[in-house]
């Protein structure tokens, strides 16, 4: 009965991710020998259903998405590059930037 | 291995975007703003992190090492862009005209960083340990933050079917 306390309080732990690689697999070995245990985890998971639908998850549109993508582009080809020591390097640069377009 | 160009850099991280703006939207619940979000997040990320990216020795022929890769940097740029996102959403909280939509109105009435704590996990499917790395909070904080965001918006939810 102690047991089943001590690991009931480890369900939501457990879902949450926020067991240790040790603990877990410790817990997971008593779900394995106690099924009847199975139905609380069960319980919980439906409750963390419950929260998860009450998140929200936007939907970006399409257009938003490619302008938001060739601004991060932009970004990265800006931001992303080690100043050009000499004209080899620039060419470099200016090639690789034509490449991307 | 070789060392990762620009252009590949923007290969690899283009999957993120649609992720990265769903994650700002829940610090800033605004079309535009969150658009902004996502773009400073990736700002920051590069201007600090250039040297990183730049000399990093890469195999992306490995589809698997390209997924890691990838992951390492989507942790990396929602590290900025809490940051950054908790202290705008401060400053939006006071000045915003944008009303959530009804049925998410409880999450919005949440802290900002719970919100993103909880969408880290729940949509992120991110490790408290993640997240902790993610928005530089002790393990423990964490916990607190993804329990008492799930027992207010349960609690709100239970309220709303008693009325």
């Amino acid at each position: 009965m102690m047991d089943q306390n001590l690991y009931s309080k480890k369900i939501i732990p457990y879902l949450d991710g926020s067991l240790s690689a040790s603990e877990r697999s410790e817990f997971e070995a008593y779900v394995h020998t106690h099924p009847e245990f199975e139905s609380q985890i069960r319980t919980k998971e439906d409750e963390l259903a419950i929260v998860r639908s009450l998140i929200p998850t936007p939907l970006i549109a399409r257009e938003a998405l490619d302008a938001l993508e060739t601004e991060i582009r932009e970004s990265i080809m800006n931001l992303l590059r080690d100043e050009p020591r000499n004209l080899r390097g620039k060419i470099k640069d200016a090639w690789e930037e034509w490449l991307s377009r | 291995m070789k060392l990762m160009k620009r252009i590949e850099f923007f290969q690899l991280v283009q999957p993120l975007t649609e992720k990265l703006y769903s994650m700002a939207f829940a610090l800033v619940p605004d079309d535009l703003q969150a658009e902004q979000l996502v773009i400073d997040s990736m700002n920051a990320f590069l201007l600090k992190e250039k040297k990183l990216v730049l000399n990093k020795l890469v195999d992306l022929e490995s589809k698997k090492n390209a997924q890691l890769l990838r992951r390492t940097y989507y942790k990396s740029i929602l590290r900025y862009m809490c940051e950054i996102g908790v202290r705008r959403s401060h400053q939006m909280g006071e000045t915003s005209l944008v009303q959530p939509a009804e049925n998410f109105r409880a999450f919005f009435a949440l802290d900002p960083k719970v919100r993103f704590v909880m969408k880290l996990r729940f949509e992120g499917q991110f490790t408290a340990q993640e997240i902790e790395e993610i928005v530089q909070l002790p393990k423990y904080e964490v916990i607190e933050k993804l329990h008492n965001g799930r027992f207010l918006l349960l609690n709100d939810l239970n309220r709303g079917v008693h009325l």
